[in-house]
This record gives C-alpha cells, sequence and structure tokens, in this order.
C-alpha cells in the first residue's frame, strides 16, 4: 500500500480518452460504418447522379443543335406566305436570338397537313385562307390559326421559334406599311441593341450556375453525415459502459465526473473528426473525378489542389461542429441504459441537425451577423463563406466585390463559431457529467426510459414536458394542416382549428389523463356571480381595446411595408366579413379561435407551464412562454408582436381570475373588433387598410386606452376574492 | 478501515414515492480485517456497498472509508479504495494489460510504477498467461481476475467486493478467496457480500447480516451461530426476518 497519487485532470481524460479510442477502434463494424462507408459512398452517389446529368446534358446538346422548325401550310396563299418567310430566313441580319438552325416550310393540302401534325412530321401547321397575302400588305390585321405538334419536340422551343419568325414577318410587313405612307422605318424602331461578347449559354455555363447550390448542399449533407459520425463511439461511450457494466469500474475513478466526461468526449471528438476528415477527402477526390465525366470545360475548373485546398477550408469550419456534435450526442446517450436505448433517442437528434443545418440556405438567413453563432446553421454558412472567399479569390473578376466583402466578413464569422461552438460543448458537457452521475439514471430500470410514454394515472394538471409536447405537435399539426386545408378561406380557418388546435389538444388530455376542470381553468371568475361579471365585461374590454391600441402600433410601425402574405390575408378577412352576415363572420373569427385556443394556450400550455398556485416568478415565466408559443403559432411575423402582446394579457387574466372564461372573452372581443370595424368603414378605408396603409377612426386610440384602463379596474376587483378554492363549490 | 453509521438511502419511486432501502445501517470494519456483508436479495447490501464505493450518495448518515467521508471527500475514497462488482466490469475490446493500464493511469500511477504493478499483479493472481489477449475471450474466472487486479492496481488499503463469486465455478470462487486471504494478511481492509454462505463462513472475520434495510446480527462465527446446529446458514435464516429456520 502507498500513499494516494495526485489524479483527475488532463492525464485523466486522456487515459480515459485513449482507453475508448482503443475501444472503438477494435469495433470492426462500427469503425467499417463510421469511416469507410463515407469513402465509398459519395464515389456511388456521385457515378450514378453524373450518368443522369450526362445524359440530360447531352439530350441539351442535342435540342440546341438539332433547333430546326419544320411548318406545314395549308390554304390558298400558302405558297406565297411560305416564300414571303423563306425570303426572311434567307436574311441573317435582325435575328431574334429564338431563331432556329433552319426553316423549312411545307406547303400541302389540309389533311395531309393534319397527317403531318399527328405523326409529328412537322412543328406547326398554320392555314392561310386565300385573301391573307392582300391583308398582309393592306392595313389590317391578319388573324392566323396554328397549331402545333404535340408528339415533336414537346417543348416551348417550337413555339419560342415559330414567335421569332413570325414576329420577323410581321415586322417587315410594318416597315412594307410605313414605307407605303411614306414614313421612316426608325419611326418603329425608336432603338436598336447590337450586343458583343455574348455568348450563347452552354452546358458548361449551365452547370457552373447550378454549382453553389450542389456545394450548399453537400455542405449539408456534410454536416449531417460528420454528426453521424459521432453516434456510434458516443452510444459505445456511456450506454455501452452501461449495458456491459464496466460504468460502475470508471465511475469510481479517483477524478471529478466531469474528467471522465471530457474523456469520453475526446475519444468521440476524434471519430467524429476522423469521419469529418474521411467525408471531406472523399468529397473532394470525388468532385475531381467527377469534372472529368462533365462535357464542356467543367473539368478543367475543378483542380484537385484548389479541390483538397476546400476540403481543408471545409475541416476547419466544421472543426467546432465535429465538437458539438460529439457533446450533444453524449449528452443525449447520457441518460439512455442500453445502447438500443441510446440509438432511439438519438434518432431526433438527426432530425434536429438536418433542420438546423438546413436553415443556413434560407435566403436572408445566410447574411445574418450572429448566424455562425447557431450551432450547425452557423457552420454550415461559415463553411460556404470560406468557400466563396477561396473560390472568389480564385479569379472572379465579376464576383470581385462580393468575394471582397465575403472575405472581411470570414474572420469575424469563424471567431464566434468557434467560440460558440466551444461554449456549447462545454455546457454540453457539463449538462452529461450530471446525467452520468446522476443515480436516479444510473440505477434506474429498463421501464423508467419509456415511463414518459405510457399513459400515466390520473391527475391534476400536465407537466412542463406535456406542455412543450402539445406546442410540438400543433406545429407539426399546423404545417400539415395547410396542406389539407381546402382553397376557400372560411373551409380552411375550420380544418386549421380543427387539425392543429382541437385535434393535439383532444389527443393530449386523452392521452394524459388531466383534470379537466383543473387544466383548463373551467371556474367562475370570481367569489360571487358580480365579481365575476365584472371579470368578463373587464375581459371584453381589455381584449377589444388592445386590438386598437395594437393595431395604430402596428399601422405606425410598418409604415405601409407589410409581406403579400400580410396583405392577402387581409384581402380575405374584408371580403368574408363584407361579403356576408356579420353574425356568422364574428362567429368564425372571434368565437371558434377564442375558444378552440384559449383552450390550447390558456388551458393546457399555461397549467403545465405554472403549475398548481404558481409562485410570481414561475406564473411569468409560463405567461411569457405559452404568449411566444401563441405569437409563434400566428405565423406571419407582421402579427407576431400584437399576437405575443396578446398572448401575454390572456395569460395574465387567465392566472389572475383562476378562470378561462375572462380570456375567451378578451380573445373573442380581440379578434371582433377589426370585425366590427371592417363591417362599418367605407371602401375608400378598406382599401388602404388591406394595403397597411389605412388608419384607425379618429378618437378609437383614445377610447381603445380608457377600455383597457377600465378593463383591468375590473378585473382587478374581481381578483379580490377570498379563499380561490372555498370559492369553486 | 471502514465506519458506517446510521446509513439510510431513500430511492424515489414511481409518483415520487420514497422507497427507503437502507434504514439506520451501522457497522465498522476494522482495518486488515475481512468482513462478510449477508442478505437475501433487495435486503440492501448492493445499496450500502455502491455508498461505500461513492457509487450512490447516502441521504443520511456517516460513512467513511480510510478517514475519509464519502460526501465530503468522494475521491479521497476513490483512492483508498478498490471495488469489484457482480458483473466483472471489463471491458471485452481491451486486453487485461489495457485494462490495468487504463486503470493505473486514471489513479496517477507513472510508467515505472504501472509496469511494476502489473507485473506483481499478473504474478500474484496468474494472469500472465492470458494478458494480452483480449477479455472477451476469457473465462468467467479469468475476467473475475482481471476485475480484482484493476481493484487493487493503485495499491488500495480497502477493497469492497460485491458478489465477487456470482459468476464463478467453485474452483475459482476458492482461487478468489485464497487471493483474498492473502491480501487481508497483507494487512488490507476488505468488505464482501455473497449469497454463497459456505464460501466465506470460515474465512471472513465477522459477519453483518442485513434485512429489509436494517443491521439484523453483527458478530464472529461464533456469536452468530452459538450453539446452533447447521452452522452460519441456518443462524442467517434465524436472524433475518420472514426466514425458514
Amino acid at each position: 500500500m502507498r500513499p494516494p497519487q495526485p489524479t483527475g485532470g488532463w492525464p485523466a481524460r486522456l487515459a480515459i480518452a485513449r482507453r475508448d479510442l482503443v475501444e472503438f477502434v477494435r469495433d470492426r463494424r462500427a469503425l467499417f460504418i463510421t469511416l469507410v462507408m463515407p469513402m465509398a459512398m459519395y464515389p456511388l452517389l456521385a457515378l450514378s447522379s453524373t450518368l443522369g446529368l450526362r445524359t440530360a446534358m447531352v439530350e441539351l446538346d442535342r435540342r440546341q443543335e438539332s433547333r430546326r422548325l419544320d411548318v406545314a401550310f395549308s390554304g390558298a396563299d400558302a405558297a406565297a406566305l411560305a416564300a414571303r418567310l423563306g425570303s426572311l430566313a434567307d436574311r441573317a441580319e435582325g435575328r431574334p436570338e429564338a431563331w432556329p438552325e433552319e426553316v423549312t416550310g411545307r406547303v400541302v393540302d389540309p389533311a395531309t397537313a393534319q397527317t403531318l401534325i399527328d405523326e409529328g412530321a412537322a412543328d406547326a401547321w398554320i392555314d392561310v385562307p386565300g385573301g391573307s397575302l392582300a391583308t398582309l400588305d393592306g392595313a389590317e390585321t391578319l388573324p392566323l390559326a396554328v397549331r402545333l405538334s404535340t408528339v415533336r419536340q414537346p417543348d416551348r422551343r417550337v413555339k419560342e421559334s415559330l414567335l421569332a419568325v413570325m414576329r420577323s414577318l410581321a415586322d417587315d410587313v410594318r416597315r412594307a406599311r410605313l414605307r407605303r405612307v411614306g414614313l421612316p422605318a426608325s419611326l418603329i424602331e425608336p432603338l436598336r441593341l447590337d450586343f458583343s461578347g455574348d455568348a450563347p449559354p452552354s452546358p458548361a455555363a449551365a452547370v457552373r450556375d447550378i454549382l453553389p447550390a450542389i456545394t450548399s448542399a453537400v455542405l449539408v449533407l456534410l454536416a449531417l453525415l460528420t454528426a453521424t459520425g459521432a453516434f456510434y463511439p458516443a452510444i459505445d461511450a456511456i450506454a455501452g459502459e452501461k449495458e456491459r457494466g464496466t460504468i460502475e469500474t470508471l465511475l469510481i475513478a479517483p477524478c471529478p465526473m466531469f474528467d471522465v466526461v471530457v474523456g469520453k468526449f475526446l475519444a468521440v471528438f476524434a471519430v467524429t473528426l476522423a469521419t469529418l476528415a474521411a467525408n471531406a477527402i472523399s468529397i473532394a477526390l470525388t468532385s475531381s473525378v467527377l469534372g472529368r465525366f462533365l462535357p464542356g470545360g467543367i473539368a478543367s475548373d475543378l483542380h484537385v489542389g484548389d479541390l483538397l485546398a476546400c476540403g481543408l477550408l471545409t475541416l476547419v469550419a466544421y472543426g467546432g461542429l465535429a465538437a458539438v456534435a460529439a457533446a450533444l450526442c453524449l449528452t443525449v446517450t447520457a441518460a439512455a441504459k442500453s445502447a438500443k436505448e441510446a440509438q432511439n433517442t438519438l434518432t431526433p437528434v438527426v432530425m434536429l441537425i438536418a433542420a438546423l443545418a438546413g436553415a443556413a440556405l434560407v435566403p436572408g438567413v445566410e447574411a445574418h451577423r450572429w448566424l455562425p453563432a447557431v450551432p450547425f446553421a452557423g457552420h454550415v454558412a461559415v463553411a460556404k463563406s470560406l468557400l466563396a472567399t477561396f473560390t472568389g479569390s480564385a479569379g472572379d473578376d465579376r464576383s470581385s466585390g462580393h468575394a471582397a466583402q465575403t472575405a472581411a466578413h470570414v474572420p469575424w464569422a469563424v471567431a464566434i463559431s468557434l467560440v460558440s461552438s466551444l461554449a456549447i460543448t462545454w455546457l454540453l458537457l457539463r449538462v452529461t457529467a450530471q446525467l452520468v452521475g446522476d443515480e436516479e439514471i444510473l440505477f434506474r430500470g429498463p421501464e423508467e426510459a419509456t415511463r414518459g410514454l405510457g399513459r400515466p394515472a390520473p391527475r391534476g394538471m400536465p407537466t412542463v414536458w406535456q406542455g412543450g409536447g402539445l406546442v410540438a405537435l400543433g406545429f407539426a399539426a399546423l404545417w400539415y394542416a395547410q396542406g389539407l386545408a381546402p382553397p376557400d378561406f372560411v373551409p380552411a380557418l375550420i380544418v386549421q382549428q380543427a387539425v392543429a388546435v382541437l385535434a393535439p389538444l383532444a389527443a393530449f388530455a386523452w392521452w394524459q389523463r388531466v383534470d379537466a376542470r383543473e387544466t383548463f381553468a373551467l371556474r367562475r371568475p370570481g367569489s360571487t356571480w358580480p365579481r365575476a361579471l365584472a371579470a368578463v365585461a373587464g375581459g371584453a374590454l381589455v381584449g377589444g381595446g388592445l386590438f386598437v391600441v395594437g393595431a395604430a402600433v402596428a399601422l405606425a410601425a410598418w409604415r405601409g411595408e407589410v409581406s403579400a402574405e400580410a396583405k392577402q390575408f387581409a384581402s380575405q378577412l374584408v371580403e368574408l366579413i363584407r361579403g356576408g352576415t356579420l353574425v356568422p363572420a364574428v362567429l368564425l373569427l372571434a368565437v371558434m379561435p377564442a375558444v378552440c385556443e384559449e383552450l390550447f394556450f390558456r388551458g393546457w400550455v399555461l397549467s403545465a407551464c405554472a403549475g398548481p398556485r404558481p409562485a410570481p416568478r414561475r406564473a411569468a415565466l409560463a405567461i411569457v412562454a405559452q404568449a411566444a408559443a401563441f405569437a409563434a403559432f400566428h405565423l406571419l411575423p407582421e402579427r407576431m408582436p400584437q399576437t405575443f402582446a396578446l398572448g401575454l394579457v390572456l395569460g395574465w387574466l387567465t392566472l389572475t381570475t383562476r378562470s378561462i372564461l375572462p380570456a375567451i372573452v378578451a380573445h373573442a372581443a380581440h379578434n371582433a373588433t377589426p370585425v366590427l370595424l371592417v363591417a362599418l368603414a367605407s371602401e375608400a378605408e378598406l382599401a388602404s387598410s388591406v394595403q397597411g396603409e389605412g388608419g384607425l377612426p379618429p378618437g378609437s386610440v383614445a377610447v381603445a386606452v380608457g377600455c383597457l384602463a377600465v378593463g383591468a379596474a375590473l378585473v382587478a376587483f374581481a381578483r379580490r376574492t377570498r379563499d380561490p378554492d372555498s370559492e369553486d363549490s | 478501515m471502514i465506519e458506517v453509521r446510521e446509513l439510510v438511502k431513500e430511492y424515489r419511486a414511481g409518483g415520487g414515492r420514497a422507497v427507503r432501502a437502507v434504514d439506520g445501517v451501522s457497522f465498522t470494519v476494522a482495518d486488515g480485517e475481512m468482513v462478510g456483508l449477508l442478505g437475501g436479495n433487495g435486503a440492501g447490501k448492493t445499496t450500502t456497498m455502491r455508498i461505500v464505493a461513492t457509487l450512490l450518495a447516502p441521504t443520511a448518515g456517516v460513512v467513511r472509508v480510510a478517514g475519509h467521508d464519502v460526501r465530503t471527500d468522494p475521491i479521497g475514497v476513490r483512492r483508498s479504495l478498490g471495488y469489484v462488482s457482480a458483473t466483472t466490469g471489463v471491458p471485452d475490446r481491451l486486453t487485461p494489460r489495457e485494462v490495468l493500464d487504463s486503470s493505473g493511469r486514471l489513479h496517477g500511477l507513472d510508467r515505472r510504477r504501472l509496469a511494476e504493478r502489473i507485473d506483481s499483479l499478473s504474478a500474484s493472481l496468474d494472469l500472465a498467461s492470458f494478458l494480452d489477449r483480449p477479455c472477451g475471450r476469457l473465462s468467467s474466472g479469468q475476467r473475475q481476475r482481471v476485475s480484482l487486479a484493476r481493484a487493487l492496481v493503485h495499491d488500495p488499503p480497502v477493497l469492497v467486493l460485491d458478489e465477487p463469486t456470482s459468476t464463478l465455478d467453485i474452483v475459482g470462487a476458492r482461487h478468489l478467496f485464497e487471493v483474498l486471504e492473502q491480501l487481508r494478511a497483507d494487512g488490507r481492509t476488505i468488505l464482501l457480500s455473497t449469497h454463497r454462505l459456505h464460501e466465506i463462513e470460515h474465512r471472513c472475520d465477522r459477519f453483518v447480516v442485513i434485512d429489509a434495510g436494517r443491521i439484523v446480527a453483527d458478530g464472529t462465527r461464533a456469536e452468530l451461530v452459538g450453539g446452533r446446529p447447521g452452522g452460519l446458514e441456518e443462524a442467517f435464516f434465524a436472524t433475518i426476518a420472514g426466514g425458514s429456520a
């Protein structure tokens, strides 16, 4: 026996990392899936996609080359018109871009023309009745029936070519008519453009045009595959140790739990980095090979050295991604008891990473200054910036301005991304250390992991998790409701409320067996009937007043700049209110959403967040949380500030009166106010309101502020009750 | 020395209900003593040993190992203690040498000292023939010897063994106890639990019998058995509540 040695710190972390890495490397199957698969996957993907792309480009070339126009003419003046067109085709100057390589005109009888068109032997058939040439040479308009072949070259090119030819004929006729009346041709040709240096679009240029989009998609794919590199080692690191019964001996190592977790993280991070490198190298080499398969000089643009440099830059940008992914996978699997359970918990992580990485490609998002701080989305954006800077400096003069701008932004973006990645990784490792050391997790039974998915015993209120679960389900249902909803506004509103609000709420209420009265605050809003009436009247005044004040603020903030979606929504509302009677409009726009959404947000979500008898701080947090969800649920950014404010007020009303009724009345009054304003407004006022340019009736804001004050006073009066439970009976 | 005083451990069961797994347990294991912790399934043996090994935190009470308190100085406890679990806890893909190397590094041993310890343990526990073979290919007895070697790699004064013979055959169990007796002779403090009373009846200095989370007997074999025929097993059944004896 000997005195204890100093333990913990980096020696312990490295010892654990080394141990885990050796174990991982000896697991040949995991090693193959994590590191070797990517090397084989990209060539296979590239091969299949290149074959398709090459076929498409060859077809494009063929079409480019075979721009012939074959027209059948019938009728008494067919030969004369065909001759006029023939003389036009011989002239080289002044041809529009869509002019065909060769024009063939055949004069046939109508029956033959019909056969030619039906069999695809001609592109178009023009019937030219007698007197057509005389009309052209006169001053009238000549109507011509043109029938296109649906068999031959079923694309827009034939029509464009024919239009180009016939427009040239029309120009020729116009000039002749002007000459006849002694006017110069320049009268109808005030401007002529002579282009130089303009090359016709080539397949290679087309590929170059779509390269940025391909690069973005590959970066998202790389982010996802890099993260999946963390899966196997993360599962093995903690859940695997639990399954094999080796975790206990590690947990009694004489070092803090954080050191154990950091050691495990280093092993997972190393494998994730190796996966990233394998993917990046495979992509670079595959791109280099891919270039040789593509026609039209693409290969000359794709140098192996440049591609490897791009791979290296991506490694720099994705180093932080690998760290965050490794830490995230460790955190998620830390609570799992077995490898299978860990795999199940990692599945949603894939969706999260895919969603975040894909968000970086949303137009407008990538330019945001703080985007690099967002995990996965930021990493993709930084990688794009780095690659753009590198390729921009490779000599593209046209994009030099943009490249310089991007280059100036890159060091900041890289720094933000690295700092953010470090901070997020550190936080995740701290959480992991807590989870690994949590004896409830460490020594729980296997049924505990899925206990939350079972149908629980009847109880009072939902938990915070179940509140969040309903919101998530509601958002998913809202997404699908957009697809299910009919095009008409009224049925769409009903379907949306039924699918996105009522159905998820009913499912959760049945599943969780909560006390409906407690959860949805189904009580009288005051100790006495007068107080209850005061609460309801107060709610109505607050709701109506809040709409007017919110609308005044929104109109001042927008200054007429509203999205097309908001304008469309406003015009649909106006059409509904003005087109029908008032009562159905109020029921549909005010009462129905008030009841459904109040049960959802101020019922389930608020009670889940606040719990029974919440302390002031928790109540405030709960009100803010449910108001944020309520605002987000309304999708249109222009409406979010107002719906957020409404959500705050309705949450306060519900918790203050301990009843959902004032909130329902306030919500209904809030929505009914614009219905009444629209019903009373003139057509001119409505037209400007729909465009976001109109104003509110004079004095309405003052009245609304008064309503808010009186309403708040009435609610405060109703609130002065004795023991809230005793009045329930 | 191991000192356990008024130890209480509560778990949260379904519905947030608290279940008391260990209820006011007190006992000591003196330096150089080998004590057997006896009890049926669910009696509280493993919970007590996990608390001693700092894997679980006590709800109440005091537990000290070699003078270190499990609450205030868990790192000190871990440095002074070697722990062998019922599942041998050796990774399949590592060799015994790598297991010992990794454990030694975690305990801060330098390379020279680590090599000495691996040689010494290899000789004393007879590991030499499979020292570089992956643990996944070893027999249960060999794996348990590796587990014991890992618990001893940092040369701790205290050993805690939770049902160390549960996966061993009679030959492996006898060999293990011979090693434990040698370790006791070297001055180590040993606390072990087992269901196989006959294996430890004549090897432990004292026995602590635990039932439903409470100590129901604590003494030497002679004190527990007294004049009762049937030896330690009969004495055990006589002491635990609801026993068949």
